[in-house]
Parts: structure tokens; sequence; C-alpha cells
């Protein structure tokens, strides 16, 4: 059914978790960029992961700040409330911290800077050697980029996430309290919870998400396709509000701004300061930091779908053609037409070879070339290419 | 007849022994709710429940327990762990699968909205466990409308008059710590199906009768 009230009278349930990363929605949502954009967006900020992917599932929100390896699990049908998920935009790159507790980050840190992602995790791989008890690193939910970087990272510097480490899940707030109370031995969570750790004393972030791969996908909007059906209209507006919120996230004169916000209570709910460590212009904090709008960061790339089929695959079974329905679910055809309707330039192309840049690179859109970050991983590989 | 009668009572039996294995771990940030949740399933006599102990994780209490039926309340954030299939089979040999009513989304739609969700080892009978996750549904329910009224007595100038004279009422002639006589209102309320307000007037009608009957 064609959507009569173009967005107008159109609300989207829209849910979303206490962190950093959530910025650009905090922002379009108080600084009335929805509205502005005619239509109403309705705010749940949810406990838990496997909140927002049942209430997804079951019509209770209609989209969600997600992680991709989450959306794709429910499109794919992995997770019991299974239902049918697209991807019209990514919201943030990078921004994750893997933290070990002081005495393995101490021998991996060995007194100096941090070192490059794979030297560290050889450093570790080495330290393992001789341990009988297999350390516990945490992530946030099976279904996450922090699962799957923190696999790659691990694998590349020869450990076998699946033999040396044992795995569990933790919620992303509860990492710092956990790690100090020796219940694990690790974790790799988003902002700002490793600098959370940090000023604890807890642990030390060893290798950022970054270091892992370069400017790689964090957090996506995810959608109900029945809704995104119903009203085209109401998600386009969704899209252009979050598209216009992006630069001002990512502008270091608003850091302190946008960390008061996301201060409060209702949203990350602790000190300003962690929280602004992990955004652009952020003074300190040994942590990753979000990139939300410049060099195409909104896009969704379906190589990046495909990479994240591709690592789920390669620890999990996956039903066939389980990487081409992934890429089937993101829509860069919905994020242009929100991009035209602001005069941004859209990317020429749906897939870039993810690995094949290590320096700033061009990129031919439709309008003016857009400069591009490197996306390396930490091991060289390439893929799709 | 005889052969029928074996075996109704053979059934009746097997329906017994597998109705009071079904072993419920009850995680609730609620205990209150929790209270009346155990205690409903217990008079029902069809499982055993069991809870986490102070300061204990929920993958420590899985391990400890073996439950068939985990029932969690949606508000706690740790229900993350639960989420994985796979991790929890290798922790623990029996399977855990979240317990998803594919063929009844009313239903499970009700679940969430009331702020609860299971997990159900693969394998326990769902005539088992449907009736336990009702029971939970119905009183995760009732508790949520009994905290909507009293929000909004609250913010109603007559309810709230009302309410504060049966705390007081509460704390001076029954020794109740404020908390004690808000939780007691709310209980009262949750066990009867009645509203707060109605609670407190009966409360406080009653008190007035008995007063009555002492000055006659």
């Amino acid at each position: 059914m064609p959507d009569q009230t173009a967005g107008g009278a159109v609300t989207m349930r829209l849910g979303l978790l206490r962190l950093t990363d959530a910025a650009p929605v905090a922002l379009a949502a108080t600084s009335g960029l929805f509205s502005e954009e005619g239509v109403t967006v309705a705010l749940s900020v949810e406990p838990s992961w496997a909140n927002v992917a049942d209430k997804l599932a079951f019509g209770l929100l209609d989209g969600a700040v997600m992680l991709p390896p989450l959306a794709l699990a429910m499109e794919l049908g992995l997770r019991p409330a299974a239902a049918r998920i697209l991807v019209p935009m990514s919201l943030s790159l990078n921004g994750n911290s893997v933290v070990l507790k002081e005495e393995l980050a101490a021998h991996v840190l060995q007194g100096g800077a941090r070192p490059p992602a794979l030297e560290a995790g050889r450093r570790l791989a080495r330290l393992l050697r001789g341990e009988r008890r297999r350390p516990r690193l945490a992530v946030v939910h099976a279904f996450s980029t922090h699962d799957l970087l923190l696999r790659y990272w691990l694998a590349a510097s020869g450990i076998d996430p699946d033999e040396a480490i044992e795995m569990t899940v933790v919620p992303p707030a509860d990492m710092p309290e956990a790690l100090a109370a020796g219940r694990i031995d690790g974790f790799c969570a988003g902002a700002p919870w490793g600098a959370v750790a940090a000023r604890n004393a807890a642990g030390r972030a060893v290798v950022l998400s970054s270091g892992i791969w370069r400017n790689h996908p964090e957090k996506c909007l995810a959608v109900r396709a029945d809704w995104a059906e119903r009203h085209p209209c109401a998600l386009r507006a969704v899209l252009r509000a979050l598209l216009r919120a992006g630069p001002a996230c990512d502008d270091p004169a608003r850091s302190a701004s946008l960390a008061a916000l996301l201060a409060e209570p209702g949203w990350v709910g602790v000190p300003a300061d962690l929280v602004a460590a992990s955004l652009t212009g952020g003074a300190g904090g040994d942590v990753d930091r979000s990139l939300f709008a410049a060099h195409a960061a909104a896009f969704p790339w379906r190589s990046h779908a495909r990479w994240f089929a591709e690592q789920m695959a390669r620890w999990r079974s996956l039903p066939a053609e389980a990487a081409s329905r992934a890429e089937r679910a993101y829509r860069p055809d919905l994020y242009a037409e929100a991009a035209r309707d602001l005069g941004l330039p859209v990317p020429g192309a749906d897939r870039k070879t993810e690995g094949g840049h290590d320096a700033p690179w061009s990129l031919t859109t439709d309008s003016a070339p857009l400069s591009m970050l490197p996306d390396v991983f930490c091991d060289g590989a390439r893929f799709g290419s | 007849m005889r052969c029928d009668a074996a075996w109704l009572l053979l059934s009746r039996q097997a329906a017994r022994v597998a109705v009071s294995e079904l072993k419920v771990l009850l995680v609730d940030t609620e205990p209150e709710r929790a209270r009346i949740l155990e205690a409903h399933l217990a008079s029902a006599g069809a499982t055993v429940t069991v809870r986490l102990r102070p300061g204990e994780q929920l993958p420590e209490a899985v391990a400890r327990e073996a439950p068939d039926v985990i029932i969690v309340d949606m508000a706690r954030p740790d229900r993350d762990w639960l989420d994985d299939i796979r991790r929890a089979t290798h922790r623990d040999p029996r399977p855990v699968a979240m317990f998803v009513d594919v063929d009844d989304p009313a239903f499970m739609e009700a679940a969430i909205e009331a702020g609860v969700s299971s997990y159900t080892v693969v394998g326990t009978a769902m005539p088992d466990v449907k009736p336990v996750m009702r029971a939970a549904v119905a009183i995760f329910r009732r508790y949520r409308q009994v905290e909507l009224e009293l929000q909004r007595a609250e913010s109603s100038l007559r309810e709230r008059l009302l309410l504060d004279r049966a705390k007081s009422f509460l704390m001076k002639h029954r020794r109740m710590t404020e908390p004690e006589a808000h939780r007691w209102l709310r209980r009262q309320a949750m066990e009867r199906s009645r509203r707060v307000a109605d609670i407190a007037a009966e409360l406080l009608r009653d008190a007035g009768e008995e007063e009555a009957r002492k000055n006659a």
C-alpha cells in the first residue's frame, strides 16, 4: 500500500541502546530534525540487544539502531524470532576497543605505546601458550560486530577463538565491573565502556577496532521490511534527518555539547568526558573514535553486508546463499533517494574492495568525487576483489 | 477396559513425572513480582521454581540449576547472554533455545509487552511449558497495570490523598515503613486483581468501621 500521508501522520518506533554511537539518532530527536523532515519518531531506549531484536521481530518496534550481524541474523533466520529486515543506511564507523585485564594488558603493551593490532595479538598468543586456563573474553552479543572483529583479530594472530578462548556475552555497561571483579579477563565493547574500565584501572585497551579493520562499519539502521514497504515516504524522511544529523556528530566543535547531551541519565548516563573521548575532537581517552557521516560513512555498502555474512559463516553454520541474501538486505537504493533529496553525493557503486585501500582514496559519485578513508585489515587481507 | 484403565493410569503417572520435573529458573528484578509468580506456580503444583542467589550471575545460576525453563524479566540487560543457543550448548550439554511461540505471535507480543521473555530446553514438551509462560505473562501484565495505576494515582489529587491516608494508616497501625506500605497496597491490588485506589478505600473503610465498633 503506498504511503498516502507523506510521512506526516506516521510514527516510527525506533529502538536503541545506551551507547555513544546512538549520537545521530539522539541529535536528530533532540534538535527537531525528524519533525523538520515531516516524520514522528518515538524513541525506545532498551536494556539489551535481545529486547531490540524481539520487539523488532514482533512488531513492537519499526526500526532500531542495530548491530549489523544481529540484523542479518534476524533476516537469515539464525535467531528464533526471525523477521524480514532491511538496512537502508549505516550509522557509524569504528568505535570499539579490546580491553584486557591489567596483567594481560601489561604483557601485550610491554610498557610501551600500543603496538599494531597484529603484533599485539602475537604477543597475546605467546603469553597464552604458557597458560593452562583459557582466558574468558566477553562481547556484547553473539551476533555483534564486536564478536566478528575480535574473532578476526584473534584468528589472524594465531589464536583459535573457539579453542584457546572462552567467549562469553556480557552487557556493555556491565563490562568494566565484570572485568574488575575477575569474572572476565577482557572484552570488546563500544564507547564509552572501554574508557570507563580504564578509568577504574580494571584494564587497558590493547587494540582498537579500527586497528583490526580500518574504518569498519559499526552500527546500522535496521527497519522492518513490511514497515518500509508501507511507509516509504516516512522512511525517506527518517533517513534525511539522520543524514543531516551525521555531520554535526563528526564536528569537533560540537563534541562537548554532544557529549553533554549523551551523558544525560536518559541516554548513556556516564561522565561527559568519557563519552567525548570517543567523539571526533573529544580530548583524552585511549579509545577508538566513531565516525558518522564524512567519507560516505553512512552508505550501506553491500560489500560490508557480504563481509559480515562471510565472517558469520566462518564461525557458525549458515544457510546457503547467506551472503547474497545479506547483500540484498542492504539497500543503497533507499539511501540514494534520501541523499539526493538533500543534494548529497551518492557513490557510483554498491560495493568496494574491502581491505583494498591502505591510504585515502577518491570515490566516483553521481556528482563530485568523494574523499574516502583506508579500509585495510590488520592482516592485509582483501575481500571482494 | 482393563487395558484402557492401565493406560490411563500410566499416562497420568507419565504426565505427573514429566510435569513435576519441570524446573523453572525465575530471573526477575522485582522480588515481589517473582514471589507472586513463584507462589502461583507452586500452587499449580506443576513446577519447581529456583531463583538467582544474592550476587549470583545468570550464567552461574544456569550452570548450577540446569533449568528446563528460564523466565526472564526483559528489563535485565544480561538477557543477551541467553540469546545464543550455540554458546549455551557449548558450556552446558543441555541445549538452551529461545522459546518462541511461532504459531502464536499474538501471545509472544503480549509477553513482550508485559516485559517477560522465556527460554527453554529443546525437547521440553511444549504443553508443560505453555501454562508456566501463560502464568508469567498474566502476572507480569497485572504488575505493569498496577504500576501504571500507582503512577496515575500519584498524579490525581483525589487518589493520591486516598493513597497517602492508606499508607499513613498502615505505617501507624501496622508499623510499616513507607515503602512497605507502598508494596503492601501494590501486592493486594495484584493478588486480588483490584485497583490500588479501591484497595486503599477499602482499607480505610474497614478501619473506620472497626473504629466505630470500638467506640460503640
